[in-house]
C-alpha cells in the first residue's frame, strides 16, 4: 500500500510535469485539417479561434472552456492545494476545490475525442483528412497526469496538519 | 437498515474526508454529516434500493454495445462516404502512431465504460437479491476505479463538436451510434448518481461479506 509521504511526492512530481507539459500542448498543434489540398495545422487555440471565426460562439465558448481554461485551472489549484498541504490554512477552501477539480477534470479530454472523431471519419485524402499532431501527445500527458494527481492526493490528506513529521 | 451493533458508541468514517464521526439514532428525514468536510455520512434511512442502478446500469451496457457496433458519423466530401465508428478513431491514431492517444481514446470511451457498467450491474445484481457472488469486492473497487476513466459523456458533446467542425468541410450525417452514444452518456450519469456505494457497503456487511481487509482506503 501506499504511504502518505509517498502520495504526497508523487502527486507534487505529477503536477509539476503537467504543468511543464501544458506549455508545448497550446504551442504546437494538435492536429492538421487538410480540406480541398488546404492544409492547415491546428492548435488547441486555433481550433477555437476556427469555430468563433463561423460564427458558433456557442461551442467555441465549450471548447475554449473546456481544452484551455480547465487544464490550466486544474494544475494550478492541484498546485495551491499541493503547495499548502501539511499546513492548516483553507482547509475548507481546499477541499471544496479538490471536489470541484475532481468534478469538472474530465471536460479537457473533449480535444482529445475530437481529434479521435475527426480522424476516424476524416480520411479521405486530398478531399479532407485529419491527422493527429505531436501537441497532441502533451494534451494527453497533461490531462493523465492531472487525472492521477487529483487521484492519488486523498481528500483526507488535505486535512492533516504539521503534526505528520514525513512531510 | 438495521445497525449491526447498538448505536451510540459506534465510530464511523466519513467516506469523503475519513474523519471519525459517531453513527447517531436519526429522526425521520434527517441525514448526518460530516462536521469537517461537511458531505453526507449517513443518508436518510428507507428509502434508496439496488433495482435503479441495476437497471440503469444494465440498460447501458446493451446501449455501450450498440454504440460499439453501429456507425457515429457518416461523413461526404464529393461523393465520397465514409462513416466512423468508436473504435475506427481508436485504429486511425494507432495507425498514425499516437498509440498513447489511441490507448486513452479506447480506455475512456470503451473500456473503463463496460468495466464500470458491469461492475455496478454485478455488484447491485448480488446486493439487490442478497447473491453471495464471487469476487464482489473486486468488483466494488472496480466501480470505484473505473469511474473517473468513464469519459461517455464527455465523449458525446466531442461527438457534437466533430460534426460542426465537419459540416465547414462537407456533409455530415449523425447515424444511429450518435444517439446511442447519447444514451450510454444519460445512463451512465444516472447510474453514477443512484448507486450508493454507503449503500451497497451496508449491505455487504449485512451479508457478512466486508471483512477487516474490505475496508480498503
Amino acid at each position: 500500500m501506499m504511504t502518505d509521504a509517498f502520495r504526497v511526492s508523487t502527486a507534487r512530481a505529477l503536477v509539476t510535469t503537467g504543468a511543464l507539459l501544458y506549455i508545448p500542448s497550446n504551442v504546437i498543434p494538435v492536429m492538421t485539417m487538410t480540406v480541398a489540398g488546404k492544409t492547415e495545422p491546428l492548435t488547441v487555440l486555433g481550433g477555437v479561434k476556427e469555430l468563433w471565426d463561423s460564427n458558433l460562439p456557442a461551442i467555441a465558448g465549450v471548447v475554449f472552456l473546456a481544452s484551455f481554461v480547465v487544464p490550466l485551472l486544474k494544475v494550478v489549484s492541484l498546485a495551491w492545494i499541493l503547495c499548502l498541504h501539511g499546513t492548516d490554512r483553507h482547509q475548507s477552501a481546499r477541499n471544496t476545490v479538490h471536489r470541484i477539480v475532481h468534478r469538472i477534470g474530465s471536460w479537457s479530454m473533449i480535444d482529445i475525442f475530437l481529434l479521435s472523431v475527426l480522424a476516424a471519419v476524416g480520411q479521405l485524402g486530398a478531399l479532407g483528412s485529419v491527422i493527429a499532431n505531436p501537441g497532441a501527445i502533451y494534451f494527453c500527458g497533461v490531462m493523465i497526469c492531472c487525472l492521477f494527481a487529483a487521484e492519488i492526493y486523498k481528500p483526507r490528506l488535505i486535512w492533516e496538519s504539521h503534526e505528520d513529521p514525513k512531510t | 437498515m438495521k445497525p449491526r451493533s447498538p448505536l451510540g458508541n459506534e465510530w464511523i468514517a466519513c467516506p469523503h474526508c475519513e474523519a471519525p464521526c459517531r453513527r447517531q439514532q436519526l429522526p425521520a428525514g434527517c441525514e448526518l454529516r460530516c462536521s469537517r468536510c461537511g458531505s453526507t455520512v449517513i443518508e436518510p434511512a428507507g428509502k434508496k434500493t439496488f433495482q435503479p442502478a441495476l437497471a440503469l446500469s444494465v440498460a447501458g451496457l446493451f446501449a455501450l454495445f450498440l454504440a460499439s457496433i453501429s456507425p457515429v458519423l457518416t461523413f461526404d466530401v464529393a461523393g465520397r462516404e465514409q462513416a466512423g465508428y468508436i473504435f475506427t478513431g481508436v485504429k486511425e491514431l494507432l495507425h498514425q502512431g499516437y498509440w498513447m492517444i489511441a490507448i486513452l481514446v479506447f480506455v475512456a470511451s470503451m473500456l473503463a465504460p463496460a468495466l464500470y457498467l458491469v461492475s455496478i450491474a454485478y455488484v447491485s445484481t448480488a446486493c439487490a437479491f442478497r447473491l453471495r457472488l464471487p469476487h464482489l469486492f473486486l468488483f466494488f473497487h472496480l466501480a470505484e476505479w473505473a469511474e473517473p476513466w468513464n469519459l461517455i459523456p464527455v465523449y458525446s458533446i466531442a461527438t457534437v463538436v466533430s460534426v460542426v467542425k465537419l459540416r465547414m468541410i462537407g456533409g455530415v450525417t449523425w447515424n444511429d451510434g450518435a444517439r446511442w452514444v447519447l444514451a450510454v452518456a444519460f445512463l451512465t450519469l444516472f447510474a453514477q448518481q443512484l448507486f450508493d456505494r454507503r449503500l451497497v457497503e451496508h449491505r455487504l456487511g449485512a451479508m457478512g461479506l466486508l471483512g477487516e481487509s474490505g475496508r480498503g482506503e
